[in-house]
């Protein structure tokens, strides 16, 4: 009874919990893209003279950016399936935080016990972000197909890395359960998996946040701003939304699976948030050191990366089930 | 004032009109952007729709081939929203443009279709010029919130 | 990949602190702007005092910033700044040193209408003597007098003198019509050619 009253309260705190992290990963990717280019980037502190007028603390700054899309008017044109654009962001949010609900965190196993959460969970990422496509697709812009059929292409070669990563840790931890999987004791065979599934992943996430060498999807200077051109006010700040929703359970995601004891008991949070600013570090680094590649590109260098990447865990992971 | 109100001041998005001008105006609101003057630290942001657009800035005299165009792109930006018109052609023609249109390919100053908020005058305007005009423009978005 | 190394050296170095100015803010004054250099055109600026209403300015204005018109016995000389293009002819040409450009350039307006948007100098008008109307403003029949002067070095110089001061106080269409009364010498440009 105890169990069931924790676990409804913390997956109540966890929904504002990780929109706070998302949006604070969110500036984080921001400012830290700002400081690689040499420039300030949003605000921390904001200047001593200006602070009435543009407030104290930037921290939240993706946050406000939802607020105010919540705050205008929403456009929805003639020419779009309108049920499916108008209802496809909140469906992205939707699975997006049913996803998050499958991630532990430290302190909050959540539903991270129940058997086959690493499928579930992975499951709603998927979907939520299959319905960034759908909507753009259902709203009659050519630069929203355009770019939708760019997110499809990248979508099916970076989730053959992130399937490929996952399953190959299950199979070498013999668990479908993201809690069980969270918790072992590592070894020097699963450090080895961790590191070659670990860049597997990454790769991954890259390409799902569509970070800089894998954002064509988005690539303004073609494609005006590619799936979200036609959205505006609240359909755009709830895909806005599920985008901070997204970063933050991939993170949870990655740390829960790579460094295993970090999500498990509340004296780890320091670690672990130092771990999720590590990640995000390394996120921007990729994102500014990079330029966007072209479609074929992509896919091409996923497949050289992905398939030996896939098959050498893979290799491992059976040897490890096999031997160990 | 409500978070919304200051959600509005906090992050005005801004999305770039180039309509016939010279290209001069249009490189000074680029540096505008750029590292050295990084409006981001507003919270401003270059967006590449007029759909997510809260401020419109248009440069240069419209020629007569634009009009639908521009008309378009300012019935594109939702509401609430400030156009700032950057640069002496934007404002009141300069060069291209006397009271009676005296070039076959050029209708005037974008004031004569859409409802111009802030003006910048300058040829070209400094980038800290242009900031200035922003926040002008700033102001007057957090003001329409107040009237409605 | 020794690009991107190459590239991330680079950020990574003493250098990459932000360049970033503090411009709206005044909190470090010497980096709120960028360079400013010296020379910059900015608003150009009437002195209403040295101003003689001369239309010089107006004629060479390149963005047609400039008008001048008469009005209840005033003169108005008027740049609007939405037109100007800061190029400093009127500086230029202008015979009294009137007009400067200064560096100022912040001048973002709300409004047409936005008296911070125009230089205006308003000049009061010599009324004519004969018939009444207002045609000249009295700064400028001053200095162009002592212009006249200061270039005339010959014996005609005090027939000149003369005439200007018997016509001194009539508009131009009087000085036609009335021209035989004034009795001056009719022949004294054909001699100033020479000069
Ligand atoms: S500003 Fe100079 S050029 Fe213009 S009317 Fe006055 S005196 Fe003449
Ligand atoms: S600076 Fe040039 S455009 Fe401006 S008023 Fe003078 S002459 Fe005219």
């Amino acid at each position: 009874m105890v169990d069931l009253i924790y676990t409804v309260v913390s997956l109540i705190v966890i929904v504002p919990l990780a929109l706070f992290l998302g949006v604070v990963y969110s500036f984080l990717l921001r400012k830290l893209s700002a400081r690689f280019q040499w420039r300030v980037g949003p605000m921390l502190r904001m200047y001593g003279d200006l602070k009435p007028l543009l407030g104290t603390s930037r921290l939240l700054q993706p946050l406000y950016d939802i607020l105010k899309l919540y705050g205008k008017e929403t456009v929805v044109p003639d020419v779009s399936r309108r049920r499916l654009f108008v209802y496809s962001p909140y469906l992205s949010l939707i699975f997006a935080v049913a996803a998050i609900f499958f991630i532990p965190f430290p302190g909050m196993p959540l539903l991270s016990g129940v058997p086959y959460s690493l499928i579930i969970a992975s499951y709603l990422l998927i979907a939520s972000i299959l319905f960034t496509i759908l909507g753009p697709i259902a709203s009659g812009s050519p630069w929203a197909a355009i770019g939708a059929r760019r997110e499809v292409e990248l979508f099916l070669v970076s989730e053959l890395g992130f399937v490929l990563s996952i399953f190959a840790i299950a199979i070498a931890r013999q668990s479908l359960v993201i809690w069980e999987l969270s918790k072992g004791a590592q070894s020097v065979y699963l450090a080895l998996l961790t590191v070659t599934a670990g860049a597997l992943m990454f790769a991954a996430v890259l390409g799902k946040l569509h970070i800089k060498p894998f954002d064509m999807p988005e690539a303004e200077a073609e494609i005006v701003a590619g799936p979200y051109t036609e959205y505006s006010g609240k359909l755009l700040g709830t895909y806005y939304l599920s985008k901070a929703f997204l970063l933050y359970g991939l993170v949870a995601l990655f740390i829960s699976l790579f460094l295993p004891p970090l999500a498990t008991d509340v004296l780890w949070l320091p670690l672990y948030l130092i771990a999720a600013f590590v990640l995000v570090f390394l996120l921007t680094a990729v994102q500014v050191l990079n330029p966007r590649y072209r479609i074929r590109n992509a896919i091409n260098w996923y497949l050289k990366v992905v398939i030996p990447l896939g098959l050498l865990s893979f290799i491992i992971a059976l040897a490890i089930w096999l031997v160990v | 004032m409500g978070i919304m109100d200051k959600a509005r001041i906090y992050s005005p998005w801004l999305y770039h009109l180039h309509c016939g001008g010279c290209n001069g105006c249009d490189i000074e609101t680029l540096a505008a952007l750029a590292p050295r003057f990084d409006v981001e630290r507003f919270g401003i942001q270059l967006v590449p729709s007029p759909r997510h657009a809260d401020i419109l800035l248009t440069t240069g005299c419209v020629p007569k081939q634009f009009i639908p165009m521009v008309k378009r792109v300012y019935e594109q930006v939702p509401e609430p929203k400030v156009v700032v018109a950057v640069g002496s052609c934007a404002c009141g023609g300069s060069l291209f443009y006397d009271d009676a249109p005296e070039n076959y390919a050029i209708l005037g100053h974008p004031d004569l279709l859409i409802p111009v908020d802030v003006y910048v005058p300058g040829c070209a305007p400094k980038p800290e010029a242009i900031i200035n005009g922003v926040v002008q423009g700033i102001l007057k978005l957090a003001e329409k919130r107040a009237k409605k | 990949m020794s690009t991107e190394i190459k590239i991330l050296k680079q950020v990574l170095s003493k250098y990459s602190k932000p360049m970033t100015l503090t411009y709206p803010s005044t909190v470090a004054p010497e980096r709120r702007y960028s360079q400013i250099p010296e020379g910059l055109r900015g608003i150009p600026e009437r002195d209403n005092d040295k101003c003689i209403g001369c239309r010089a300015c107006y004629f060479v204005c390149s963005g047609r910033a400039t008008s001048i018109y008469d009005k209840d016995a005033k003169r108005t000389v008027e740049i609007f700044l939405f037109r100007c293009t800061f190029c400093a002819h009127c500086q230029e040409a202008c015979p009294e040193e009137a007009i400067k450009m200064t560096n100022k350039f912040e001048i973002a307006v709300p409004n047409r209408e936005d008296p911070a948007a125009r230089v205006i100098t308003e000049l009061d008008l010599l009324k004519c003597k004969n018939c009444g109307n207002p045609y000249v403003t009295r700064k400028l029949v001053d200095r162009t007098y002592e212009r006249l002067m200061e270039k005339i070095d010959t014996i005609v110089k005090e027939t000149v003198s003369n005439d200007y001061k018997k016509l001194d106080g009539y508009c131009p269409d009087c000085r036609r019509a009335y021209g035989v009364d004034f009795d001056t010498h009719t022949k004294k440009y054909v001699w100033l050619e020479g000069v």
